[in-house]
């Protein structure tokens, strides 16, 4: 029974994942950078969620839908004014400038914040009983918005014409412009996009797990190997993939004796060597699959 | 020299070693490493054991140099088994897997109670002895920039900047890539052990968060990046600028020190990628 329980609680704890390594996957998916500060989004996000529950006292469900599209504007200047000028550079160039930014958001946050671990707790989080299993109910609430997150952003990305001009930019961004699509504008739409949903996947993780400012290059790791293990720019990869991860940590931690849930990067590292081993090396040359 | 005098040039000595070992693997080899401080904390850790604990049930107790040599081989071992998982890699996957190895290495570091005494850490035993070691880091430094001007006269040292401007060029041409790349991250993270060995020897107190520092990385990639990635002359003297300008002028900003760091980075790649020195053009 503790490894159905266990199972249960890596498929929800997946859910979260799945919000973040969306945002992920698809900035590398369209632009082609990888985004080291992504993690340190989530967290602005989830800080922000904080405030305002503190302030406020707004339930981090309803918070998130401030967060999010506070995020998207954060997604827009940091295209605006960094990756703008970085995306026909080496990719090498993109990685040290996010890294820098992944720096300065963690030491931003611990001077707004301080270094206490901040949580929200919530009162109607009793589990649920059934059949001897216990359902944490933020968890399940967090899993299912993750799934209609992701059917929000297909339907963006298929029924929209922002969606489609969003797609063919990550097919073939020349292709593309020679249409007349603006492919500045897609840009910023994708970052917005990106930036966007970490602030929603923050919000969300902030009455899960105590928000810290420097956990932030932790859930870059972990969105990094969600996107590797279920696919560049795929929407059901990076749900599929967060649940991976999700079922791999829990259970790690629950046959692993001594080892709690203190392995959270050193399991999801071991995952992504795995696949990398496994799908050969990584490959950035490979055109990226169509955000579908 | 007065003690505070004595403590800054140490300082400036390891930080102008650690770029330049940085250096080596992300610049001259092309293959950017953003986990690179996880052999300061190897370095380091292996030189608290070593000195203090009773590590599988034996004392070892040793003395400063054995220890030094022993914290060296660690670090070279460890980076023997990273770069055989991670240098196969391209590019971007090759710098995220080694900050993966990074915090991934300080989990289990925590995990390892008995032997690293988890997250309290280590105390080692306290020597005070400021010019013995301003001493040491500039026979270390004078050492390593000396080996460096060597070896990138060297084959290795040609065939790395061979494989930085065409892997593919440098494979046909019946070149080992994989195994001169991991060469370099092994030399790289010897000298980078070797600091973090002095540092917890100097410093008497290490603990995960601290050995494991993040920012370590970042402060090699900026005094690089300053100075000029995969120049000879960049990584010293950009380490010398960013010491100069922590003195001058972030010593009074104690709490903003991270940030002004980060938004350097994001500047330099933005304003100046090549650096002060560079002058390869991209």
């Amino acid at each position: 029974m503790q490894i159905f329980q266990a199972l249960l609680g890596g498929l929800l704890q997946g859910g979260f994942y799945g919000i973040m390594a969306l945002g992920f996957s698809l900035s590398w998916g369209v632009l082609g950078v990888i985004n080291l500060a992504h993690g340190s989004l989530v967290l602005l996000g989830g800080y922000l969620a904080w405030s305002l529950f503190r302030g406020l006292g707004l339930d981090p469900f309803l918070g998130c839908l401030l967060t999010g599209p506070a995020l998207f504007g954060a997604g827009c200047l940091l295209q605006r004014l960094l990756l703008r000028h970085l995306i026909d550079r080496p990719h090498l160039q993109a990685l040290l400038a996010t890294f820098g930014l992944n720096s300065f958001l963690a030491s931003l946050l611990k001077l707004i914040y301080k270094a206490d671990p901040r949580n929200i707790p919530l009162a109607y989080n009793q589990p649920i009983e059934l059949g001897g299993l216990s359902i944490p109910r933020v968890r399940l609430m967090v899993f299912l918005i993750a799934l209609a997150l992701g059917l929000a952003l297909h339907l963006l990305l298929r029924r929209t014409g922002m969606g489609r001009s969003i797609r063919a930019v990550a097919q073939n961004r020349n292709a593309a412009r020679l249409l007349g699509i603006d492919v500045q504008k897609v840009y910023l739409w994708t970052m917005g996009l990106s930036a966007g949903l970490a602030g929603m996947a923050g919000a969300l993780l902030a009455p899960l797990h105590p928000l810290h400012p420097f956990l932030g290059a932790a859930y870059t790791l972990k969105a990094f190997a969600i996107t590797v293990i279920g696919g560049m720019g795929s929407i059901p990869g990076a749900l599929l993939g967060g649940l991976a991860l999700g079922l791999i940590e829990n259970l790690a931690a629950a046959l692993i004796p001594g080892v709690g849930a203190n392995v959270g990067v050193a399991s999801s590292f071991a995952a992504l060597l795995l696949v990398l081993a496994w799908k050969g090396r990584g490959n950035l040359r490979a055109p990226p699959a169509d955000p579908v | 020299m007065s003690e505070a005098l004595l403590l800054g040039l140490t300082q400036l000595l390891m930080l102008i070693t650690l770029a330049s070992s940085w250096n080596l693997i992300s610049g001259v080899a092309g293959c950017v490493d953003f986990g690179h401080a996880v052999f300061f904390g190897v370095g380091a850790y292996a030189m608290g054991i070593l000195t203090t604990r009773t590590p599988l049930g034996f004392a070892p107790g040793l003395g400063f140099w054995p220890a030094l040599l022993a914290a060296v081989l660690a670090s070279a071992a460890y980076a023997r088994l990273l770069g055989r998982l991670t240098l196969r890699l391209q590019g971007p996957y090759f710098s995220i897997a080694m900050l993966g190895a990074l915090v991934a290495t300080k989990e289990l570091v925590r995990l390892a109670r008995p032997w690293t005494g988890g997250g309290s850490g280590l105390d080692l035993p306290p020597v005070l002895d400021r010019a013995g070691d301003l001493a040491f880091m500039a026979g270390l430094c004078g050492g390593w920039l000396g080996a460096l001007a060597l070896l990138r006269r060297s084959e290795l040292g040609l065939t790395l900047l061979a494989l930085r401007e065409d892997e593919t060029g440098a494979q046909m041409r019946g070149i080992d890539t994989a195994a001169q790349k991991t060469a370099a991250l092994v030399i790289s993270a010897s000298v980078t052990g070797a600091v973090g060995a002095f540092w917890a020897w100097q410093t008497t107190t290490l603990d995960p968060d601290t050995a494991f520092l993040d920012s370590r990385t970042l402060d090699m990639a900026l005094c690089c990046l300053l100075g000029g990635l995969g120049t000879f002359w960049g990584p010293p003297l950009g380490a010398a600028l960013l010491f100069g300008l922590r003195e001058l002028l972030w010593s009074r900003f104690l709490d903003l020190h991270l940030l002004l760091q980060g938004g350097l980075l994001m500047g330099l790649v933005l304003l100046l990628p090549d650096g002060i020195l560079g002058r390869r053009p991209r």
